[in-house]
């Protein structure tokens, strides 16, 4: 029964950025099986030989960590906590029965899935670890209420203006921009880092950017860093003044 | 810790206390996750969404078990408090904090840069 949220499907194609043949999965001590795991961009997935498997989603994760604390766990391992009753991700449904074996009875609490990934190679540990940090990063929670991240307006989202949209929830570091701009959106943008280093004196407003006396741009000199960009982007630019 | 490379982030960042946690960068401290776990370890990162990196990690789950793990990655939803270690200067790392992304952002020259948003407006 507890098995019973394996189900067959085809490995992650795209956006992997990390995969571990040979890694036994367990789940609240119960061993799964051996198969391989994929640390893809979209999801942590992992398929046992015989082709069923489970995949997470990282904003239902609440954390990973390395363990070789063999005291703690008799092998090196991958540590991931799971913020979900787990088998009720992929299907709607939420067998009790499930729930109640992966944590206290008496957990008032949230409910908690612990997963150990064991790679054969202890090696790629750090590799895995790693991994996942830069798939969860691409995840922020977007249910971020607390903090004052929502820059709304002149004041700084010039991507999520010029898109329509309010917050982004994905972003990219400047190298991971860079590669996902065309030709043409290469070309768009020195163009557009041209003109606002031209733009001397007046005020200059770029799809709601306040500016008074930013024009030489985000970036001077080396400085890398435009703000993520989509290919084309710039090119409906609105000079909201 | 190095300034980050996004826009982005470095807004957030200066704009939240999130740079007070950045300036933390190496430091032993105790995290208490949303789950009433907390985890004792040295900050290698903070990301501006309170994403937080640590090494060297004694991890108290919430059974009260202690294990030690090598790298935690805890992402910023699931941290509650963060125990700023005594010996730390809050003001002064924010500042120094502060003066990092400004070196960032002024590269090429004292006086030559701007400010890349104004102060952000009171919500």
């Amino acid at each position: 029964a507890a098995m019973s949220f394996l189900k067959r499907f085809p490995p992650p194609a795209e956006g992997v950025r990390h995969q571990q043949p040979d890694t036994e999965a367990v789940l609240a001590g119960r061993a799964l099986g051996c198969g391989t795991l994929y640390i893809a961009e979209s999801r942590l997935s992992w398929l046992e030989n015989s082709g069923v498997g489970f995949s997470l989603d990282y904003p239902t994760i609440s954390l990973h960590a390395v363990s070789r604390d063999l005291s703690a766990y008799p092998s090196e391992h991958l540590y991931v906590m799971v913020n979900a009753k787990f088998g009720e991700e992929e299907t709607k449904e939420a067998p009790m029965a499930e729930g109640e074996e992966e944590e206290d009875s008496d957990d008032e609490g949230e409910p908690i899935a612990e997963f150990r990934f064991v790679p054969s190679d202890k090696s790629a540990l750090e590799a895995m670890f790693s991994a996942m940090c830069e798939c969860q990063a691409l995840h922020p929670d977007p249910d971020d209420e607390d903090s004052d991240n929502d820059y709304e307006g002149e004041e700084y989202d010039v991507e999520a203006h010029e898109l329509q949209q309010g917050d982004i929830p994905t972003f990219y570091t400047y190298e991971e921009g860079l590669s996902h701009l065309t030709a043409e959106g290469q070309a768009t943008l020195e163009r557009l880092e041209g003109m606002l280093a031209q733009s001397v004196s007046s005020q200059f407003h770029m799809a709601g950017v306040r500016t008074e006396d930013s024009i030489r741009e985000f970036e001077d000199g080396m400085e890398v860093d435009i703000a993520p960009v989509v290919a084309g982007q710039f090119e409906d630019a609105e000079v909201d003044h | 810790m190095e300034v980050s490379h996004s826009v982005k982030e470095r807004t957030i960042a200066e704009n939240s206390l999130v740079i007070l946690l950045q300036g933390l960068h190496g430091l032993v401290t105790t995290v208490d996750l949303r789950d009433e776990s907390t985890a004792t370890g040295r900050v290698t990162n903070v990301d501006a969404f309170m994403n937080m990196r640590l090494a060297e990690v004694t991890f108290t789950d919430r059974q009260g078990v202690v294990s030690r793990l090598d790298e935690l990655f805890v992402t910023g939803r699931n941290v509650r408090y963060v125990h700023i270690p005594d010996e730390v200067d809050i003001r002064a790392t924010i500042e120094r904090q502060l003066q990092a992304i400004h070196r960032v952002r002024y590269f090429g020259g004292r006086d030559k840069g701007r400010k890349e948003f104004p102060r952000a407006k009171h919500k």
